[in-house]
């Protein structure tokens, strides 16, 4: 529903690592995008900057009309859902609540010190709960659930805010062949019907050719590659994957044989 | 040389040096340090006969009329325990809170909140009892203001050290999501702490109440006003079920305590 503008965007942490080298990018609003690329490469701070987990050392990037700042932090979060690997669900509380702190930015401090939510909130809950099939664990603990459901329960939580825009940070990274495949349906279900614009984050070549409209290449934080997915030829995946300009080796042989 | 030859496992079989120093600065302390307290060996082999009279005179039947007086002190003792520590757990909260690192909202805070604490109970009850008897007068009134005062400086100060080691993706998981400051410690930071605040306040509770007890000393209301006047008027009759029945009080929340904390975790 929202696009979403990178401009420029470096980001250099305090041990000197330079994470990303000044990435541009333009993702359309409503489209699934994948970025790919190899562990290292500066997916999971590209996607951390688009919600303000991480900030950029130089450049921009804007939400819709909104520009990513200190300041209108919570406003972009309260439109920006995410889906983490870990899940990074409250153990202790029950998958009901965790759906429901996806609504804490429409509630206020003081009711929410006291656990309190309107009957909308629930509603809203339980509809994001029916839509990940997950109504009938609605009141367990969350650390009671498999992997796979504790991720349903991302989304569901993703899906409570009423987002704009979800941000899938390796979001099946933990979990089995089948349950990945589960889990990348939903996502592109939520794009595809309610008109979302979701950015995943992934390693696995395979699931970004079948999955997404748009791949945005990630090697060495800089954009080697950003097109249609069915752009994704050999050429192009070693440069991906490419390391330190030598050739590429059998690993990646090994995963073309599986793309 | 035998086989069987005892030795310790190090390169020569000899004592470790490091180990060996440490124990025998130790023993020099402790040879030092004895007789500055009067601790000498003859004096307490000539106290045995003392310590059998006086073990004899504890074997009484107990005072019975005093015993509803007992009853209502113990329940006095009991009330200032629970309310003190209440109170204490409502100051401890929010203190906790800006006493941890990771949920401060600045150093500055944090550091200012950490001095607080260690300040509060950086002397016992009794002496903050005598401040508050002296400021407010006798009875049970200065003794739950001193009990509740250091409580605050333990318990703040276990709070934040829980609410230190939780894990921050959960924390993240619902900052991502547009929640606020105080949002955050409620959803995120508190159920992660939850079980070792629970934790916390049990343990405090049974000190607490064996702080009550001593707090009659000073004249701070409870069981303990009886306790030391049972003991200056040699009142040997009442001194035992005094002591019983801090015993059994402290044995049962005791175990009140493990039974609720196990169904809570």
């Amino acid at each position: 529903m929202s696009k979403i503008i990178i401009k420029d965007v470096a980001k250099r942490y305090a041990n000197g690592f330079e994470a990303l080298k000044g990435v541009s990018a333009e993702i359309p609003a409503g489209s699934f995008t994948v970025i790919l690329g190899p562990s290292g490469a500066g997916k999971s701070t590209l996607l951390r900057t688009i919600n303000g987990l991480e900030t950029p050392t130089s450049g921009s990037v804007q939400i819709g009309e909104q520009p990513v700042t200190h300041a209108s932090l919570r406003a972009v979060r309260a439109q920006v859902g995410m889906v983490f690997q870990h899940f990074n669900l409250v153990d202790r509380l029950s998958v009901m609540t965790n759906v429901l702190t996806g609504r804490l930015s429409h509630r206020s401090w003081l009711g929410s010190l006291l656990y309190l939510f309107q009957r909308g909130d629930m509603d809203i809950a339980h509809d994001a709960l029916i839509r990940v099939g997950l109504t009938d664990k609605a009141w367990s603990r969350a650390d009671k659930l498999s992997g796979g459901q504790q991720q349903r329960v991302g989304i569901a939580r993703a899906l409570a805010q009423q987002p704009r825009v979800i941000l899938a940070d390796e979001p099946v990274a933990s979990l089995d062949p089948v349950t990945s495949e589960e889990i990348m349906g939903l996502l592109r279900e939520i794009c595809t019907r309610d008109g979302i614009t979701i950015v995943v984050n992934l390693h696995q070549v395979e699931l970004a050719k079948r999955f997404a409209d748009r791949v945005i290449g990630l090697n060495e934080g800089v954009v080697v590659y950003d097109g249609v997915a069915g752009g994704l030829d050999r050429a192009t995946l070693s440069r991906i994957y490419n390391r330190n300009g030598d050739q590429v080796d059998e690993q990646l042989e090994t995963m073309l044989a599986y793309a | 040389m035998s086989s069987s030859r005892l030795c310790w496992p190090t390169p020569n079989g000899l004592p470790a040096l490091g180990p060996t120093a440490v124990l025998a600065a130790c023993v020099a302390l402790l040879a030092i340090s004895g007789p500055a307290v009067e601790l000498d060996l003859m004096r307490l082999i000539a106290a045995i006969p003392r310590m059998i009279e006086f073990g004899g005179h504890l074997l009484v039947l107990p005072d019975w009329e005093y015993l509803p007086t007992l009853g209502v002190n113990m329940l006095q003792t009991l009330e200032m325990t629970f309310l003190a520590t209440s109170i204490a757990l409502v100051v401890s909260l929010p203190l906790g809170v800006l006493a941890a690192a990771n949920a401060s909202p600045h150093p500055m805070v944090f550091h200012i909140t950490r001095n607080l604490l260690t300040l509060m109970r950086a002397l016992p009850e009794l002496v903050w009892a005598l401040v508050f008897v002296s400021a407010v007068g006798l009875g049970p009134l200065p003794g739950i203001m001193a009990l509740a005062f250091v409580t605050v400086g333990f318990m703040g100060k276990f709070f934040a050290e829980s609410i230190e080691v939780i894990d921050l993706r959960q924390v993240e998981g619902v900052a991502a999501h547009g929640a606020g400051w105080l949002q955050l410690r409620t959803f995120a930071f508190f159920p992660q702490a939850f079980p070792d605040f629970v934790g916390t306040v049990m343990y405090i509770l049974d000190h607490n109440l064996r702080a009550a007890a001593i707090l009659g000393l000073v004249g701070a209301g409870g069981i303990g006003y009886d306790l030391v006047m049972a003991m200056r008027m040699f009142d040997y009759d009442r001194l035992l079920p005094i002591a019983l029945s801090i015993y059994v009080v402290v044995t049962v929340l005791d175990r009140l305590s493990d039974r609720f904390r196990r169904r809570l975790i």
